[in-house]
């Protein structure tokens, strides 16, 4: 799946360009509105990931220049605007979703997900590690075709450290994954819920697939 | 209002009472010299023309005074002219002998008579006048005394008096007359001063009823109507107008700059967490540096969040508040909100409970806000109890509206801190907020109020320091549509 990326800043157009591709996206990355509304209307990409601060040519302006040449390719749009009506601006000008500055990238991804329609090979709605396998369809949990019960908070940060798999993930990381919240500093509610996942996913079998790195975050691995 | 309304006419009455007593003294004053004066001249013409009386009859006969059984006395003839004075009169030899009396004289009792004539034993004397006091019969006279040496040897003196209360309109009547018409007066001026002052005041009250309403907060761009009158009332809503304009633009500026500022930190906030998050999630990155990362990942999120607050609050202020509403089961924001609190009691070792109906509550609202706000009211109460206290989050449905309460066992809020709790960056404890030990953005409950306020509800708090706090949020149901 291709995606095009138009975005001014270049770190956060990077950040994004190279996040698309470790999750095996194709993504290009332009700077200007004018260079983005010619590559777009080639038609060769499956989803667009619109800035609407832009040179040369503003994002409301792009939106509304593929639309009404008949363009359908689904459109993201980035904005540090929050306010409703702007967001409902963007939406009438034909984009299908927005994301608000500053996101996190597990969000941004969320939403190119959902427009994308990623194909089923690419990931699979089953997640496993060792013998511990997550439906992300029904959001069952079993380990050795055991059923273990979750509460939702506890599903959601499993399934987070499951799609990581391998990966040290932080705390903070964690925390904005499952809560979308800002707790005060010093709050260690993801110790919590790791010592009740680790409890339900690891007692009673010899190998753990629950770490702590010590300092540093949490990460599942067999 | 009211204290200055009473002020001004304590200050009426006070200012009249004095001038009525100044007025008053005077009066009396000059009254008694007056009246002295008139009792003076009559007895002076009395005196002189009974001296003249004697002087004459002396001359003309050469001895006026007989004497019968060793008592001496004036000729009858003499006398009898004496007799007929309107006044008390009495003449004396240079002893202080009497030796005639006039006929108003004898009706004195024996004592009073002894007391008229006291001042003749000092004969002679020179011409004088004097108050005596006769006794409670008689009351007091004024005297005149006149040496008499050209009536013959046997002639000392003559004196004559007459009743105080003789004068005219006396001053004693003047007196009684004053207490009583000086009350009368005064409760006259209190009267007609409380009302002068309150019509006096009542342009003021108007401008104060009119300033209440206009600062509101969502009303700055109303003025006063200034009257024509050119007064001090005129001048008073022109310089309150003045003010509210200089008002208006400085809270436009502020509103304006709190809009641009958190715009434009945003944009900054997101290039900073792209590269954090980048090397945070990058498999090559050692430990130590990913925790220095989160910790910056971390304080970029405060940064967000405050940013994101200032914003909407500043939005707020303008009446332009981003919610994004719509049909929700509230029992399902609770057990979210009650799932967390349960895990961060676990962490602080504060026991989290919640209740709510077993049935759907259904309620148009913004599910994003409805749970900050609760995850602000839970993590606050969680905040401010100490290990072993209970948070309880309960949920209840009426027919009006719904109720969400947090209540805790915590260390609760002092009486004077209750009224700023929900103020921007108000802390109870300034020193704790700089140790850290309690540490947050200072934006949660006012965000929170908000929230409450933009669906329409209202927020309140109950708390006796020591023993806890109870938040209450109540939310109304839109009105039932008449089918």
């Amino acid at each position: 799946m291709k995606i095009l990326v138009v975005e001014d800043d270049r770190t956060v157009g990077q950040y994004v360009k190279r996040g698309l591709e470790e999750q095996r996206y194709q993504a290009d990355l332009v700077e200007d509105g004018m260079e983005g509304l010619r590559l777009a209307s080639g038609g060769r990409y499956d989803l667009i990931v619109l800035d609407l601060r832009l040179p040369e040519m503003n994002g409301l302006e792009v939106l509304r220049t593929l639309r009404d040449r008949g363009n359908t390719t689904p459109i993201l749009v980035l904005t540090a605007q929050d306010a409703v009506d702007f967001k409902v601006q963007a939406l009438r000008a034909g984009a299908d979703d927005y994301v608000t500055k500053p996101f996190a990238f597990e969000e941004l991804l969320a939403r190119v997900e959902a427009l994308g329609r990623r194909p089923k090979e690419i990931r699979s709605p089953v997640l496993r590690v060792g013998e511990l396998e997550l439906d992300m369809e029904t959001r069952e949990v079993k380990r050795g075709g055991e059923r273990i019960e979750l509460t939702p908070k506890e599903y959601t940060v499993l399934e987070y450290l499951m799609r990581h798999a391998g990966r040290v993930m932080s705390r903070t990381l964690i925390t904005e994954y499952a809560w979308d919240y800002h707790f005060d500093p010093g709050t260690n509610i993801v110790d919590v819920v790791i010592n009740r996942l680790r409890k339900k996913v690891d007692s009673g079998h010899s190998q753990k697939l629950v770490h702590t790195v010590r300092g540093v975050g949490y990460v599942v691995k067999a | 209002m009211a204290t200055i309304r009473r002020r001004l006419t304590l200050w009426y009455t006070v200012a009249l009472a004095a001038t009525v007593l100044a007025f008053g003294t005077a009066l009396y004053i000059e009254r008694r010299h007056a009246s002295d004066r008139e009792l003076d001249q009559r007895l002076a013409l009395e005196a002189d023309l009974a001296y003249r009386w004697l002087t004459q009859s002396y001359k003309v006969l050469g001895r006026i005074v007989t004497t019968s059984n060793l008592k001496p006395s004036l000729d009858p003839a003499i006398s009898a002219y004496l007799e007929a004075a309107r006044d008390y009169l009495i003449v004396a030899d240079t002893s202080g002998q009497v030796l005639a009396l006039s006929d108003v004289t004898r009706t004195l009792n024996a004592p009073a008579l002894e007391r008229l004539s006291a001042p003749l034993d000092t004969l002679p004397v020179v011409r004088h006048t004097g108050v005596l006091t006769l006794g409670p019969l008689n009351g007091s006279v004024r005297y005149l005394l006149i040496p008499v040496d050209s009536a013959g040897p046997a002639v000392g003196g003559l004196l004559v008096a007459t009743p105080l209360r003789q004068a005219s309109f006396g001053p004693t009547d003047l007196l009684r007359s004053m207490l009583f018409i000086a009350p009368v007066i005064l409760l006259g001026a209190v009267l007609v001063g409380y009302w002068l002052a309150g019509t006096s005041l009542r342009p003021v009250e108007g401008i104060m009823d009119e300033v209440d309403a206009i600062s509101d907060g969502t009303s700055l761009h109303r003025r006063l109507a200034v009257p024509l009158s050119g007064d001090e009332i005129a001048r008073l809503a022109q310089t309150v107008n003045g003010m509210l304009t200089r008002l208006e633009r400085s809270f436009a500026s502020l509103h304006r700059f709190t809009a641009d500022a958190s715009h434009e930190l945003k944009t900054p906030l997101q290039v900073l967490r792209a590269g954090v998050e980048r090397a945070l999630t990058h498999p090559g990155t050692p430990g130590e540096i990913i925790q220095s990362l989160d910790e910056t990942l971390a304080q970029i999120n405060q940064m967000t969040e405050m940013v994101e607050n200032l914003l909407t609050l500043a939005r707020a202020d303008e009446g332009r508040a981003p919610l994004s509403v719509e049909e929700s089961d509230l029992r399902e924001v609770v057990a979210d909100v009650a799932e967390t609190a349960g895990m961060l009691g676990e962490d602080a070792g504060v026991s989290a409970v919640h209740a709510m109906p077993g049935s759907p509550v259904r309620l148009a609202i913004d599910r994003h806000r409805i749970r900050e706000m609760l995850l602000n009211m839970v993590t606050n109460a969680i905040k401010y109890t100490p290990q072993g206290g209970t948070i309880a989050l309960t949920l209840e449905e009426d027919g009006d509206g719904v109720t969400f309460t947090v209540q805790d066992s915590g260390i609760g809020i002092a009486a004077g801190d209750l009224p700023h709790i929900f103020e921007r960056f108000w802390r109870a404890d300034q020193a704790r907020s700089r140790t850290g030990a309690r540490p947050g953005t200072g934006l949660g409950l006012a965000i929170t109020k908000w929230i409450a306020e933009a669906h329409g509800g209202t927020i309140t708090v109950q708390s006796r320091p020591g023993r806890g706090s109870v938040f209450t949020v109540r939310l109304p149901k839109p009105p039932v549509q008449a089918a």
